[in-house]
């Protein structure tokens, strides 16, 4: 790498990217006005508006009810200052018609005891003047209450009020004002960053296309790596202005409005220190810059196949809405920073920023999300090298990657989808189970898994369905031959000792959270058996197999090499599990069902292997006792060398049986 | 001199066939991939000093020869280097880049820059010192009449002083070869006799220079040698003469005729 080149190349960048317009303007104008206007803005607006309406005058009528009348009228005009309003009561013959004509705002009519307050709800100023009403009723309702307690020769306060009942929050201003902060400004930076990193992104790759400067780019003695890595610091770089002028300018458009409405209220003696926010700003800004890297390898990655900056937007598109809906995740209840949530792209972001402003600095967790983001960042960055080094991308006229978005008309029959098939498939699945399954399971219990495992049977389906690929060879329809059959079943035990005695490993190192045990324990002992199989070994045997080793890996098979497509499917599958130690021990279930599938070209056989070993597993939590007395090593809280010796040595004899099995013929589909 | 020993490049196409099934029945469409050669086994030397002008109707595989040859494409097989003065021989594609002015009709400049702004960025890149970058740049600019617009950007500059650029662009690290694609393609005459007449002035200077064009008349009055490709073969090698007399013809454009008739014939 030539560090002279590569710094020539970026400030070619920096300046082209400057000399932008559009990117000026979503970069630099876009937050600097932006957070003004709707923050500052808005709030000035709705004061106004409400001063406005606090100063007309209301115009309201009584229908037959003079002695009431007499009554509220006096109480309009006393106590306007606590009503808020000015009112003006008129007489009307028929109240309805002039309510009708917009004459009058509201009026009362009164039939016996009962009081009816009429107002067109469709009209502001109408809704003002029944709400001034209702306040002077129930002004009127507890003088009355009043009148006739002591007329009975009683203590009003005493049958009033026999208890008193007060609030204290016991949160400070900072406090109470971090979580609405918190809750909002995750999305709001996100969204800028996001569109402060696109345009350049797009600009970088797809815009030199269509001017046509990337083949003189090519003509220049500079590296692969030096062309990708100038242009992915320049449009960082970007990216990371923007965050912190985003941080900035929200944070200052958010200290104005705490400023001005503490100062409405300053006869509340409400004490508030901007300077506890100061940690949180910096953390805040230090993890959006580190978050802005990944923002932009991704941008990049999904702009460098389009051929044009029309064809980019397009692309862009599904990216930005993904990122906004994870950028939602802090508006949700119950979704906190957690190890599970601190892994996944975009939500841990947007959950750190909000915890950053709700004072809870877990450094742990922070650790967790920063590494992600970095780690997400190298990865997406060598994706890029590799596209760089694709001939087709760089001098094709670009195609798309998303079969979704060509017109399904216009689709090909029996087609296969792409890696960005396959990237957009997963990114929708992973947020419609953290939305939809975390929802689903919370209002359902056990009967969200199984609406869980649905989606992911269903969206890998669909999505094939609309864009009209070939099921049998992309989902590896094809019933297995006997030998293969027999080397799945040994792969799938093999898999299943060899994760007891790395599980049995590594727990020491990654305990899972009891609680999570327990709930998982009370959830599955409530439930028959059959239930229980159908959802937890049926279930995920058919849907995660037609996702996983399906699409996922029916789609890489005609991509890379061997190899890879088998590792990638397998440690996405792992992935998918959300947890440190379940990453280690599904890896090594995952990678046999992925080599069965792969080398006999058949899901069903890895269906056959996720039934043996998720239907295993739910024998072993419904017969415990059975279980422990038939094969102890099973149960035993923790296992010997010797115990793990054993059956790690079972587990590879296992294993090299199954992969005899399953080699036999190397003809794939 | 520029060795290009048994360049092939392979590319994959779909092919789409599509299914009968009967009267006023929609047909199925299947795409099939297949593989081709876009330049099948190619090899030749071209010397200091020489023009060599590669010639072929429309999808020969010129582009993709010429490409190969300026380090912009990977060979499927075989290799480009170039014989340096000194006699070493460099293969490394960045190293080869350094010694290559390359230009095509898909070689756009940067549009937000300065031919001034530019020239800077290149001669950075090449590894040139600052003053002597200077000091080429004044050549530059007074060989190629650009001093009226150096340091206007380059969008806003008209289609011939837009080509002068381009030139100016392979001249900074003044390179030992020139390739160029289809380099007069659109220009109006006198832009199109300027870079002609550079390529003549280049080969002056003991430059050598790779060109494909389908001017026909131009190459005959230009190049020492040409090759004529067909499907990524070479079919016809030779001086402008050799072939007009093997072919029995007067000029270059009916020899081409006569070559690719017997080709298509066999």
């Amino acid at each position: 790498m030539n560090i002279k080149r590569m710094g020539a190349l970026f400030k070619r960048e920096i300046r082209d990217i400057f000399r932008d317009k559009k990117t000026m303007i979503m970069m630099v104008l876009l937050p600097l006005v932006l957070y003004p206007l709707l923050i500052v803005g808005v709030a000035l607006l709705s004061t106004a508006i409400i001063q406005s309406q606090e100063e007309k005058t209301y115009t309201v009528a009584f229908e037959d009810c003079a002695d009431l009348e007499a009554e509220i009228s006096e109480i309009l005009s006393k106590e306007q200052e606590e009503i808020g309003y000015s009112m003006e009561v008129v007489s009307k013959m028929s109240c309805k018609e002039a309510l009708e004509a917009e004459e009058i705002d509201a009026y009362v009519s009164m039939d016996q005891k009962e009081i009816t307050i009429n107002y067109l709800s469709a009209k502001e100023r109408s809704v003002t003047a029944s709400g001034a009403l209702d306040e002077a009723l129930d002004i009127y309702k507890a003088s009355l209450t009043k009148q006739q307690i002591e007329a009975a020769g009683l203590d009003v306060d005493e049958i009033l009020n026999p208890v008193k009942i007060a609030d204290k929050d016991m949160s400070t201003a900072e406090e109470s004002i971090g979580s609405v902060i918190g809750m909002m400004m995750p999305f709001f930076i996100i969204t800028m960053i996001l569109l402060g990193a696109i345009y350049p992104a797009i600009d970088v790759t797809a815009g030199e296309k269509e001017r046509g400067t990337l083949e003189t780019l090519l003509t220049l003695p500079v590296t692969n790596f030096e062309m990708i890595m100038s242009k992915f610091l320049a449009v960082s770089c970007i990216a990371c202005v923007s965050a912190i002028l985003n941080v900035i300018s929200m944070g200052a458009a958010m200290a104005f409005l705490v400023t001005s409405s503490l100062a409405s209220a300053a006869d509340m003696n409400i004490s508030f220190d901007f300077a506890v926010f100061l940690p949180g700003i910096l953390f805040t800004i230090l993890v959006m810059m580190v978050f802005a890297l990944f923002v932009t390898a991704v941008c990049m990655c999904t702009c460098v196949f389009a051929k044009n900056f029309k064809d980019a937007n397009n692309y862009a598109t599904p990216v930005m809405f993904v990122f906004m809906f994870a950028a939602y995740a802090p508006m949700l209840p119950d979704v906190e920073l957690t190890v599970q949530t601190a892994a996944i792209p975009v939500v841990n972001v947007a959950l750190l920023v909000a915890g950053l402003f709700e004072f809870n600095y877990n450094y742990a967790l922070f650790g967790v999300v920063l590494a992600s983001n970095i780690a997400y960042s190298l990865l997406a960055i060598m994706v890029l090298g590799r596209i760089y080094n694709s001939e087709s991308v760089l001098f094709s006229e670009g195609f798309s990657s998303v079969k979704l978005f060509d017109k399904r008309s216009e689709m090909k029959e029996k087609q296969m989808p792409g890696i960005g098939d396959c990237v957009l498939l997963m990114c929708v699945v992973l947020l419609l189970m953290l939305y939809g399954g975390t929802y689903t399971q919370l209002k359902l219990g056990f009967g969200g898994v199984a609406v869980q495992q649905a989606i992911i049977l269903i969206c890998p389906l669909v999505y094939a369905w609309y864009m009209k690929a070939d099921a049998k060879k992309l989902f590896s329809v094809k019933v297995p031959k006997i030998k293969g059959i027999l080397g799945g079943i040994c792969f799938a035990f093999a898999g299943f000792l060899l994760a007891l005695v790395v599980g049995a490993l590594l727990t020491p190192v990654f305990p899972q959270s009891a609680e999570s045990l327990k709930a998982m324990d009370e959830m599955i002992k409530e439930q028959p058996a059959w239930a229980l199989i159908l959802v937890m070994a049926l279930m995920p045997a058919i849907g995660e197999e037609f996702l996983f080793r399906g699409f996922l890996m029916g789609t890489l098979r005609g991509k890379c090499k061997p190899w890879v497509a088998i590792i990638v499917t397998t440690l996405i599958f792992a992935a998918y599990h959300m947890s440190v130690l379940k990453m280690f021990t599904i890896s090594i279930i995952g990678l046999g069902f992925t080599v069965a599938a792969y080398m006999t070209g058949s899901i069903f056989v890895s269906m056959l292997m996720h039934f043996i070993n998720n239907g295993v597993s739910v024998l072993i939590s419904l017969y415990p006792e059975q279980v422990g007395k038939m094969f102890p090593i099973l149960m035993a809280e923790s296992l010997g060398a010797v115990e793990m010796l054993v059956t790690a040595l079972l587990g590879v004899i296992l294993a090299i049986v199954g992969w005899l099995l399953v080699k036999g013929k190397k003809k794939t589909v | 001199m520029i060795i290009a020993d048994n360049l092939c490049k392979q590319f994959e196409r779909t092919v789409l066939s599509e299914e009968k099934k009967g009267f006023g029945k929609k047909g199925k469409q299947n795409g099939k991939k297949e593989t081709f050669y876009a330049v099948d086994h190619i090899s030749f030397r071209v010397k200091q000093g020489e023009i060599l002008g590669i010639l072929g109707p429309n999808g020969a595989g010129k582009t993709t020869l010429l490409r190969m040859l300026g380090s912009l494409m990977e060979p499927t097989e075989g290799s480009v280097s170039i014989e340096s003065k000194d006699g070493n021989i460099i293969r490394d594609p960045v190293e080869l880049k350094k010694s290559i002015g390359y230009l095509s009709g898909n070689t756009k400049l940067y549009h937000r820059m300065s031919t001034r702004e530019m020239l800077y960025m290149l001669a950075e890149i090449y590894g040139i010192e600052k003053s002597e970058a200077e000091k080429r740049m004044e050549e530059i600019s007074k060989v190629l009449d650009m001093e009226s617009f150096f340091d206007n950007r380059i969008e806003k500059l008209s289609t011939g002083q837009t080509q002068r650029a381009s030139i100016a662009r392979c001249l900074i690290h003044d390179p030992d070869i020139y390739i160029f694609d289809e380099p007069t393609l659109g220009l109006d005459i006198l832009s199109a006799d300027a870079i002609v007449s550079f390529m003549k002035s280049q080969k002056e200077r003991g430059k050598t220079v790779l060109y494909s064009t389908h001017y026909l008349e131009e190459a005959q009055f230009l190049c020492d040698r040409i090759l004529m490709i067909y499907q990524g073969k070479i079919v016809k090698e030779g001086s402008p003469k050799e072939i007009m007399d093997a072919c029995g013809a007067d000029n270059l454009r009916d020899a081409f005729h006569y070559v690719m008739e017997e080709v298509e014939k066999a």
